[in-house]
């Protein structure tokens, strides 16, 4: 390569590997500092302590055996991924061994191939031939990538900028690899070059000799074609073998890059005098650059983030990062978020995912949520995307499933229920929290100035609404005297603000807005007694329920109404509606916060 | 006969010991369980919104449809949840319409009738009631427990299906098959006190004290559930809930039945029974061990040795 290439190179390096360094320092940094759980917040040195004692813990060699075959059948063998589904291990695991046979052959061959094979050199086989395979096999993998993330409703519904700039990036690498070595064959000015440097002589026959070889065997496209001699061609071949045989292979070992030469040769002239080898050189070295700089950064950094939490897990597939000393799971918390390749497979299994499909909110679906708690536990998460997370949180049944799935190995159990303990305390709150905020009088007041929701025209089952729910109310107290909440109440109009048959009677006269912030209503424990023994079948219970329901849609609707972190981001809403309109999903999900582009 | 197996959300973190009970006795007792992969059955985001509710409850009972098995699940607050959204699936047409659209995206379809079926259902109807007796054989004899029913299975009785709302007797059925006594108490239907905790603690811990208490006043040497909530409920301690439940894992792993509950004289909760769960009490009553049923230890009235003639 000429001395500008190499400038580029060397400049490319130093900016890559700076970028490099200054990104995992503070990553590591952000591991010491960020904190998910509530309470006592362990500082760094704390933090650094408790991994030291862990680290010692584990160097006997039974644990530290434990370790090594984590990091062999998770993080090299990828057992885990294996555990999501076929396609998805032989998916990865051909990016995975394409990546890393090129980087570690071809990338870093200064460092690698050319100390520990004897004879190495870039264009020689097996060498040329196994830098296309890999190249085929990293191909073959993104393919299945891009299929799955466009084509699978549950991973396409989660796929955001982000896992496309890995794919697009890591696509850019490979194509304008095989672009740069198909470049490469059909340029006479790299032939020059070559010939300048190794051939040792100038004599003008002699290199002529050279081209006619190259031109015929090894795919160079000169300007003006070689005239065809065998005996030329005999000479050619002499020079050849004298000095280019010991780094040359034919390039037909090269199956992608050569038959692609080929097929541009016709185009040759025009690809040469552009210099689409210096192009392709660029573009090529570049993105290597980019994507340095980059691997410190979100799902970039799983290569090395992932398999060291996988090793750290050491294959445990429940949660147990809750019973370690605060200070080491205060460590290996952010650790785990870091672990997050953002595949998706939580998504896909869980257990709350219906409540996502009528909702709309992202956080909802824990690959999402994710996100949020890195943005949350660094202190930047405000209105809106805050009241995302916590219904995400709160929405979460801790059923484990995501845990048991994921196939970086991250604690993700504890770490919802860590965040769900942090919301707990600084807000906001459940819908029951939330209600409890207030007295009744000032509820009445909240609702009566808020507009119905959306949620709340559209609802297929109303008895609030229908006072055929009520005529046979009789109000004779059958479902107050039976109500488990009102016996235990030392006082039941100061602390349940109004009983159950209250609440029949009044919304018997359409007062709905005055009971639905009655602490009775949120105080309702659903034993369903009233119910089951009201003498005229009035849905007693079921009536508390919609009232809840009814409350909460219009709250979510109107945050303004109660959470002082600001109201709705208007702007956010309508870029949501607009999107939901392309979608065509319903009213309710214009909620959440958009899906693309909001990834972590 | 074989059921699609319905564990619900709590019990594979927050309660193994009653997934390993279910299964081990389903086992033991030749009741086949199929693991589907359910999603939630919708009972807590019922107080968010029905239409969330209605879609997460019908999901699961066109699963169960497609692999043409009924659901049985331990949990009576998946049970209750399941059969609400059967009725409201079938009495309102355009709920119906709604989910069922949703579903159809899947490929799913709603049963005409769906099959959802208690644990203790299960135990009374398959189960012959002299093969379960024949198996206890005189393991449990003496021992006095109280039957907590559990709501949402119980009520509404013309939504559940489950047993006569009033005066249900299923429980009881199973508990004196297996050898033991049940004793009749003023409590056995009211709540546990869960769906207020963490919410309003004050009431919830109210009526698990008021339970507890009276339980222990009609002579129960054992509180026996048939519900993850519930026995979460009982078992559970209460220190974490006004402040933050920092590790909840940690205190749900410790918690086991038969964990002696502190009793200082200023618990109000002294004396009272230990709560434990109807699978592990049947499981222990026909001769399974207590590491096949999760049982870390034993509760303090089956520890005597001639009350629980189990083969060491």
């Amino acid at each position: 390569m000429n001395w500008n290439g190499m400038d580029f190179f060397h400049a490319g390096l130093t900016l890559g590997l700076f970028a490099l360094g200054l990104g995992l320092a503070a990553k590591a940094l952000s591991w010491l500092r960020l904190t998910i759980a509530p309470g006592p917040r362990p500082g760094m040195a704390a933090r650094l302590a408790a991994l030291a004692r862990g680290l010692a813990r584990n160097l006997a060699p039974r644990r530290a055996a434990r370790w090594g075959r984590a990091l062999i059948l998770d993080g090299l063998l990828q057992r885990r991924i294996a555990g999501n589904g076929a396609y998805r291990w032989l998916m990865h695991i051909m990016i995975f061994s394409g990546f890393m046979g090129l980087l570690l052959m071809h990338g870093l061959d200064e460092l690698t191939s050319e100390r520990w094979l004897p004879g190495y050199a870039p264009a020689l086989d097996p060498y040329q031939w196994l830098r296309n395979l890999f190249g085929v096999l990293a191909l073959g993998g993104l393919a299945v990538a891009v299929w799955r993330r466009r084509v699978l409703p549950r991973v396409r519904r989660i796929t955001g900028a982000q896992d496309w700039a890995l794919i697009l990036l890591l696509l850019g690498i490979m194509l304008s690899g095989l672009g740069l070595e198909a470049s490469k064959i059909i340029s006479p000015h790299v032939f020059d070059s070559m010939v300048e440097q190794y051939l040792g002589t100038d004599d003008e026959a002699e290199i002529n000799a050279l081209r006619l070889l190259w031109s015929e065997e090894y795919g160079v496209v000169f300007p003006a074609a070689p005239v065809y001699s065998a005996e030329v061609l005999a000479r050619g071949r002499e020079a050849h073998e004298g000095s280019c045989v010991y780094c040359h292979s034919r390039p037909t070992s090269a199956f992608v890059s050569y038959p692609l030469a080929r097929a541009v040769a016709p185009l040759g002239n025009a690809l040469n005098a552009w210099r689409a080898d210096q192009l392709f050189y660029y573009l090529h070295v570049g993105l290597c650059f980019l994507g340095l700089a980059l691997l410190p950064w979100g799902k970039f950094l799983h290569p090395l983030s992932t398999p060291l939490n996988l090793t750290l897990r050491q294959g445990r597939t429940g949660s147990d990062t809750g019973t370690k000393p605060p200070a080491l799971a205060a460590v290996l918390r952010p650790l785990g978020l870091d672990a997050c390749t953002h595949c998706g497979a939580c998504s896909e299994h869980c257990s709350v995912a219906p409540s996502f499909l009528v909702l709309g909110t992202p956080d909802i679906l824990p690959s999402e949520k994710l996100g949020s708690l890195k943005r949350h536990a660094a202190g930047q998460l405000r209105g809106p995307a805050l009241r995302a997370f916590a219904e995400g949180s709160q929405i979460c049944t801790e059923c484990l499933r995501c845990t048991s799935v994921c196939p970086s190995g991250i604690d993700l159990q504890d770490l919802w229920m860590q965040s769900k303990a942090r919301l707990r305390q600084t807000g906001p709150g459940e819908p029951h929290a939330v209600l409890g905020q207030r007295a009744l009088r000032d509820w009445a007041a909240t609702f009566r100035s808020l507009p119905p929701a959306r949620a709340e025209a559209t609802r297929s089952v109303k008895l609030c609404d229908n006072r055929a729910s009520f005529w046979g109310c009789i109000q004779c107290t059958t479902c107050t005297s039976v109500c488990p909440v009102v016996a235990a109440s030392e006082a039941p109009t100061r602390e349940l603000d109004l009983t159950p048959q209250q609440i029949m009677n009044m919304l018997r006269m359409g007062l709905k807005e005055e009971v639905l912030g009655a602490e009775m209503v949120w105080s309702c424990v659903t034993c369903y007694k009233c119910q089951e023994n009201c003498p005229q079948g009035v849905r007693v219970a079921d009536v508390l329920y919609e009232l809840r329901t009814l409350a909460w849609a219009r709250l979510r609707e109107h945050p303004e109404a109660w959470d002082e972190d600001g109201p709705r981001d208007s702007a956010r809403d309508t870029a949501i509606s607009r999107r939901n309109a392309e979608t065509g999903r319903g009213p309710e999900a214009e909620h959440g916060a958009a899906l693309e582009g909001d990834t972590p | 006969m074989n059921y699609a197996y319905f564990p619900g959300c709590k019990i594979p973190h927050h309660l193994p010991a009653y997934g390993q009970a279910v299964t081990a006795l389903c086992a033991a007792l030749g009741i086949g369980l199929e693991p589907l992969e359910f999603n939630c059955c919708g009972e807590p985001v019922r107080h968010r919104s029905f239409e969330a509710w209605a879609l997460s409850a019908g999901r699961n009972l066109a699963l169960a449809q497609r692999a043409g098995l009924a659901i049985m699940t331990p949990c009576k607050c998946c049970f209750g949840s399941l059969k609400h959204a059967a009725y409201w699936l079938r009495e309102n047409p355009a709920l119906r319409a709604q989910v069922g659209a949703a579903l159809a995206e899947e490929d799913l379809s709603l049963p005409e009738e769906p099959q959802v079926l208690h644990l203790l259902t299960v135990l009374d109807r398959d189960v012959p009631s002299d093969e379960l007796a024949a198996r206890a054989g005189g393991r449990l004899y003496g021992l006095k427990v109280a039957a907590h029913y559990g709501c949402h299975a119980l009520r509404p009785g013309n939504v559940t299906n489950f047993d006569d709302p009033l005066n249900p007797s299923i429980f009881e059925r199973l508990l004196r098959r297996v050898g033991a006594t049940p004793v009749p108490w003023a409590l056995r239907l009211e709540c546990c006190g869960h769906p207020l905790r963490g919410k309003r603690d004050k009431f919830s811990l109210a009526l698990k004290a008021r339970k507890l208490a009276d339980a222990r006043d009609a002579g129960a040497q054992i509180l026996v559930t048939a519900c993850t909530y519930c026995q979460m409920q009982f078992a559970e301690p209460d220190e974490g809930l006004a402040a933050v439940a920092q590790q909840t894992a940690e205190s749900t792993r410790g918690a086991m039945p038969g964990r002696t509950r502190e009793r200082s004289a200023d618990n109000p909760q002294a004396d009272t029974p230990p709560a434990m769960l109807a699978a592990q009490l049947i499981g222990l009553g026909i001769g399974l061990s207590p590491q096949e049923l999760g049982l870390a230890e034993l509760p303090a009235p089956l520890v005597h040795p001639v009350s629980l003639g189990h083969e060491e």
